[in-house]
């Protein structure tokens, strides 16, 4: 299904990706936030006991990157569920209502979208500290706007079709034309904006966990992970390298199986 | 576009710029601490002199009142002073912007003169080894994470190098001199590149969708069949009408230019409005928070608006009812 | 060896004794470039909550501490005492008078000279409560200041404070000739102030540097009597990012760097050009205890475990191995002042007796190995300055040693204002700081019953008893005794955990000569006169 190489080989590294994050803590012999005494103080360099080495407080950076990875992509997947939810939602009642409450939603995706979002979701992190499942429906609540975008436009295509008429006339209510006739058939884009937007839902928590917001340590994301290595990117750089190639590896992969994903579906229609 | 449609967008404007100020007073608000955390700690400040910043400020008056005061103040120029230096807002910002402008334009400048040729040469060879090199390094753009980009070009070029200083807007010469042009360039290369690599990587990417779609247009084909050959095509018929969909997002980057780029100021140390954004934060300095957001959505709204006046000049096709 | 080879040889050998007297003599001129790591707000030194470093270098006090936190004379012809008539005794010993002869021949960076009316003005200026200042320190304690001369200042205080020189008028005399009848929170000399001192300010700009520049008629003379300073110019860069510094210190961009983060400090260590020069400091890290906030903690039989948790050992490593545990509030470099007897010191690490202690106080270890409290997991939020690299590292390392004696701690950082203000308040459960103090150290400040700096809210009848002896006799052996009393009272209620007796690095070129460390709170630039620059590429 999938034509370009490179999206198939996305998909092979973030099927690989997801068994390592859950592998690879599970198997460690560290704890992620096991400090060891005797290696406190100095990042040490990888050997034979530590793969990736240690960092400053003498944690296993293997063990860490992996754990880490776990919590960036379940911040990325869960923010991205919670951007494609709420886009979905509003995205369908403004393109299946239209008229007044389409142009009431559009305003509201307006204000929200006129609204700078590093710098808004920077205050809203820095204002209330929020824990994991808050900083999820804060980054989530910010970047619903493309999904909705693109269903509504779906949805007000898909209204004007003969089936759509079809069924109303036999009497089916707007929440069943809605969820079980218009909804699958709108299902290709919003795949493809899903899969978008876990690049930039962990884009977005790593620059937050990199100023100092979203997660704290010991728990480890990426993003904190590279804070913490940043100050010894000269002296030590094999801290700062796995978690800031992984970021990379893993968005890049997210985009090229997005676009891989839209190409197919595209040529689908 | 008629005068009276022109009004009427500008206007629609206004109470969009007003929830968005409704909304950010709001978020700013409900956070625990008000504005005068920084005297409310100081052990040397009187409860008289409490009261006094409280009237000073209008945090004795309840909520809807305070925003009211805090609009209206907004729209004749009176933005505040800053709780950290007692200065105006407006002149904390002013102080700022030109460097974010200098940094933000050069980007844009950059990204500009290397997306084109970039995205013209994706649509031209659409399908080849080049297209499918630059569309995975244009992924590559979009993918890095800005910090860690900037960290690993200050290792290289300053420190294992040493070719470009590592950071801050120029060499302090004298008291109000200048260290030359080259300096300036010196210093805004890393921050300048880092910027508009995601920039350059969006463009060329949206350039090259543009121009495969408008190379099918039948007008294109019938100057294919005049004799014309591709580059003439590109340049003197493709190009004008591929650029129209690309005039949304250049003026929406260039909307962020009021927003200053907070990372890259951050880890470069440069003195624009993205720093000043994050020291703000530090201080709690409501009124200059606010100032800044109020700046960047406002830029948002009217690079809105611009890319909407300019479609209806460029293709006149295009008429709103 | 011909004569032509001996001449070369008897010119070299004369050349490099040249160069070798010449290369310790100071060289007068050149450009320092000094990183700061935190935001310059304000260059008024009453006003600003960071170290005045830029401050130091342009505001000149009556007297000043050096190297050894002595003080020594600085506009004062010299420190009064009470041996040298300038500390008298009034009203039968219950209040006392502090009489300044100022030093002749000073002038303003203005060219008008200095007088007793400054003196005065400055008194009247801090005091007054319209000036939002965060250093008000001694201006109360002061009732009436005559000035019978330009050159006289007497001082009527309303009781006996041996800490008299710690803030006011150490900090900085503040022009009356320019500022009478101005309002200080919004006036000019916030951002270029005018002192007497050996730099003016030449150039603010905010968020990026403050351009200083030689005080032509400075009154300061060296020992061969040349005029002071040497430098012509200090530019401070501000470069709140360690990373950034780091760099800049390596590419030689940053010649001297105050203060900097361990963190940074161990990268830079074995830098060709660099030196890293620690100073004693009179400063320390401690662990708070939040009474306020939390009832379990107001148990002393939970202070004393959490204390008994605490390694210092790893928080010393995890430092680079630059500071010294501390069992004591007051620091052993106070040597008149320090009780060394075992009764005096906190608990020592003993995570087996806090894990008993916790135990019999009825905390029961759950499941997961952590302890309940009513039923509920025994949770304490460590709080401390956000970005602040150091401080957060040891509080990872503190979570972990709590975990060990199961309560399960978690970092609940603040920034800036949000941060002080927690620490005012006691809204916090455990907070990690670090403070410095003036040369003498008001502890009542800390640990008094109406202390301002008592966020936490302990409260003791005879801690403040104790605390009232130390700090209004004016006899060495009445306050080593009072003071030896403190610290076992400390001991005994642990408001607080004292951790490690903090140390200042800086960072500097290895050209830099004249330096020397300061470890109060008025900063290394108190010497800044004395400092100068030798040429690149020469010896030493």
């Amino acid at each position: 299904m999938l034509e370009s190489a490179a999206a198939r080989v996305s998909l092979v590294f973030l099927v690989l990706l997801a068994a390592a994050v859950i592998l690879v803590p599970l198997c460690s012999r560290y704890a992620y936030d096991q400090q060891d005494l005797g290696l406190i103080g100095q990042p040490a360099a990888p050997d034979a006991a530590h793969w990736f080495g240690t960092d400053t407080l003498g944690e296993d950076s293997l063990t860490r990157v992996f754990y880490g990875g776990r919590i960036s992509l379940e911040v990325g997947l869960a923010s991205a569920l919670v951007s494609t939810l709420v886009g979905t939602a509003i995205g369908a009642l403004a393109g299946f209502f239209g008229g007044r409450v389409d142009q009431c939603l559009m305003r509201a995706t307006d204000v929200v979208l006129s609204i700078p979002l590093l710098p808004l979701v920077l205050l809203l992190s820095g204002m209330f500290r929020p824990d994991l499942p808050l900083l999820v429906l804060a980054i989530g609540g910010l970047t619903w706007m493309a999904t909705a975008r693109v269903v509504r436009g779906q949805f007000l295509s898909l209204r004007e079709l003969e089936f759509v008429a079809a069924a109303r006339a036999l009497g089916a209510g707007s929440g069943r034309l809605i969820l079980r006739h218009m909804l699958p058939n709108a299902i290709a884009p919003i795949t493809v904006s899903a899969t978008l937007a876990v690049g930039s839902s962990i884009l977005l928590e790593s620059a937050l966990s990199f100023l100092g917001f979203g997660v704290q340590p010991p728990t480890p994301t990426w993003g904190n992970l590279l804070n913490a290595a940043s100050p010894w990117i000269g002296t030590a750089p094999w801290l700062a390298l796995p978690p800031g190639l992984l970021i990379f590896a893993t968005v890049l992969a997210v985009n090229c199986l997005g676009d891989g994903l839209r190409d197919a579906l595209d040529s689908r229609d | 576009m008629s005068p009276g449609l022109l009004l009427r967008r500008l206007l629609g404007a206004v109470p969009l710029l007003l929830a968005i100020s409704l909304l950010l007073f709001t978020i700013v608000h409900l956070a625990p601490g008000g504005p005068t955390d920084v005297y409310a700690d100081n052990p040397s400040v009187t409860p008289q002199a409490l009261a006094q910043i409280r009237i000073a400020y209008g945090l004795d008056q309840p909520l809807p009142v305070q925003y009211l005061r805090w609009a209206l103040a907004m729209t004749r120029g009176v933005w505040g002073y800053s709780i950290r230096t007692g200065r105006p807002v407006t002149t904390e910002i002013a102080e700022r912007l030109p460097a974010s402008l200098l940094l933000g334009g050069t980007a844009l400048a950059l990204s500009a003169l290397i997306a084109l040729p970039v995205g013209i040469l994706s649509a031209a060879l659409r399908r080849s080894a080049v297209d499918r090199v630059l569309t995975l390094l244009s992924f590559a753009g979009i993918s890095i994470p800005v910090f860690w980009l900037a960290l690993m070009l200050q290792l290289l070029f300053s420190i294992r190098w040493g070719l470009l200083p590592a950071a801050g807007y120029e060499t302090i010469v004298d008291a109000g001199g200048d260290a030359g042009w080259l300096d300036h360039l010196r210093h805004l290369a890393m921050p300048a590149a880092v910027l508009s690599l995601a920039t350059i990587a969006t463009w060329s990417r949206f350039l090259r969708g543009s121009l495969i779609d408008t190379l099918q247009q039948d007008y294109v084909r019938t100057a294919y069949a005049k004799g014309h050959g591709t580059a003439g095509v590109i340049i003197h018929h493709a190009l004008r009408n591929a650029l129209i969909p690309v005039v949304t997002i250049v003026s929406l980057d260039l909307a962020s230019l009021m927003s200053g780029a907070i990372i890259t100021e951050t880890v470069f140390a440069w003195p624009g409005i993205g720093r000043l954004f994050v020291e703000s934060m530090d201080a709690r300095d409501y009124p200059v928070l606010m100032g800044l957001m109020m700046l960047g959505s406002l830029a948002l709204v009217l690079a809105n608006l611009c890319a909407d006046i300019v479609y209806t000049l460029i293709d006149p096709r295009i008429r709103y009812a | 060896m011909n004569r032509g080879s001996a001449a070369i040889a008897a010119a070299a050998t004369l050349l490099l004794a040249a160069a070798h007297a010449a290369a310790h003599a100071p060289v007068h001129g050149g450009t320092l470039t000094v990183g700061i790591y935190y935001d310059v707000d304000t260059l008024n030194v009453y006003v600003t909550a960071a170290l005045g470093d830029i401050e130091a270098a342009v505001v000149e006090g009556l007297v000043a501490p050096d190297e050894h936190a002595h003080y020594v004379p600085v506009l004062a012809t010299e420190v009064p005492t009470l041996a040298n008539g300038g500390i008298e005794l009034t009203r039968h010993g219950a209040a006392m008078r502090v009489t300044y002869h100022l030093r002749p021949g000073v002038l303003w960076q203005d060219g008008v000279p200095l007088s007793s009316a400054d003196v005065k003005f400055t008194w009247e200026a801090v005091r007054d409560p319209h000036f939002l200042a965060e250093s008000k320190d001694g201006s109360e304690e002061v009732e009436s200041i005559d000035t019978p001369d330009a050159a006289t200042v007497i001082v009527n205080y309303r009781s006996v404070s041996p800490a008299f020189a710690s803030t006011l008028f150490t900090f900085g005399i503040l022009p009356k000739h320019l500022l009478a009848g101005k309002d200080l929170n919004h006036d000019p000399y916030n951002d270029k102030p005018l002192g007497t001192g050996p730099f003016m300010v030449s150039e603010f700009r905010r968020g990026q540097y403050v351009v200083l520049v030689r005080n032509p008629h400075y009154w300061g003379r060296d020992a061969a009597g040349a005029a002071l300073p040497y430098l012509d110019r200090i530019i401070f860069e501000i470069i709140p990012n360690s990373n950034t510094l780091g760099t800049l210190i390596r590419a030689g961009e940053v010649l001297f760097a105050p203060r900097i983060p361990v963190m940074l400090a161990k990268q830079l260590r074995g830098t060709a050009g660099i030196d890293l020069v620690t100073g004693p400091s009179l400063g320390w890290s401690y662990l708070d205890f939040g009474l306020k906030q939390v009832p379990a903690l107001r148990d002393p039989a939970v202070r004393r475990a959490i204390a008994q948790a605490i390694n210092r050992a790893a928080l010393v490593k995890a430092a680079g191995d630059y500071p010294r545990p501390i069992y004591s509030t007051v620091l052993p470099v106070f040597e008149n002042l320090f009780d060394p007897e075992p009764d005096a010191a906190v608990p020592h690490y003993d995570p087996a007796a806090a894990n008993a202690a916790l135990d019999a106080a009825g905390y029961p270890r759950g499941a997961d190995g952590i302890r309940r409290r009513d039923g509920r997991p025994f949770e304490l939020g460590i709080t401390t300055q956000s970005g602040d690299i150091d401080g957060e590292i040891a509080e990872q390392i503190m979570i972990a040693e709590l975990k060990a004696i199961g309560i399960a701690a978690y970092a609940d950082n603040k920034s800036g204002i949000a941060y002080r203000e927690a620490r005012y308040k006691g809204a916090f459960d455990l907070q990690y700081g670090r403070i410095t103090t003036a040369a003498d150290p008001v502890y009542s400040m800390f640990y008094g019953t109406h202390g301002p700096l008592n966020g936490r809210g302990y409260s003791s009848a005879a801690m403040d008893a104790a605390l009232a002896r130390m700090e209004t006799s004016l006899a060495p052996e009445e306050r080593r005794a009072a003071s030896a009393e403190m610290q076992r009272i400390f001991a005994r209620d642990l408001p607080s955990l004292p951790l490690l007796s903090y140390v200042s690095i800086a960072a500097k070129t290895q050209r830099l000569q004249g330096y020397v460390t300061n470890p109060t709170n008025m900063t290394d630039f108190v010497t800044i006169a004395y400092w100068w620059l030798a040429p690149p590429g020469g010896s030493p």
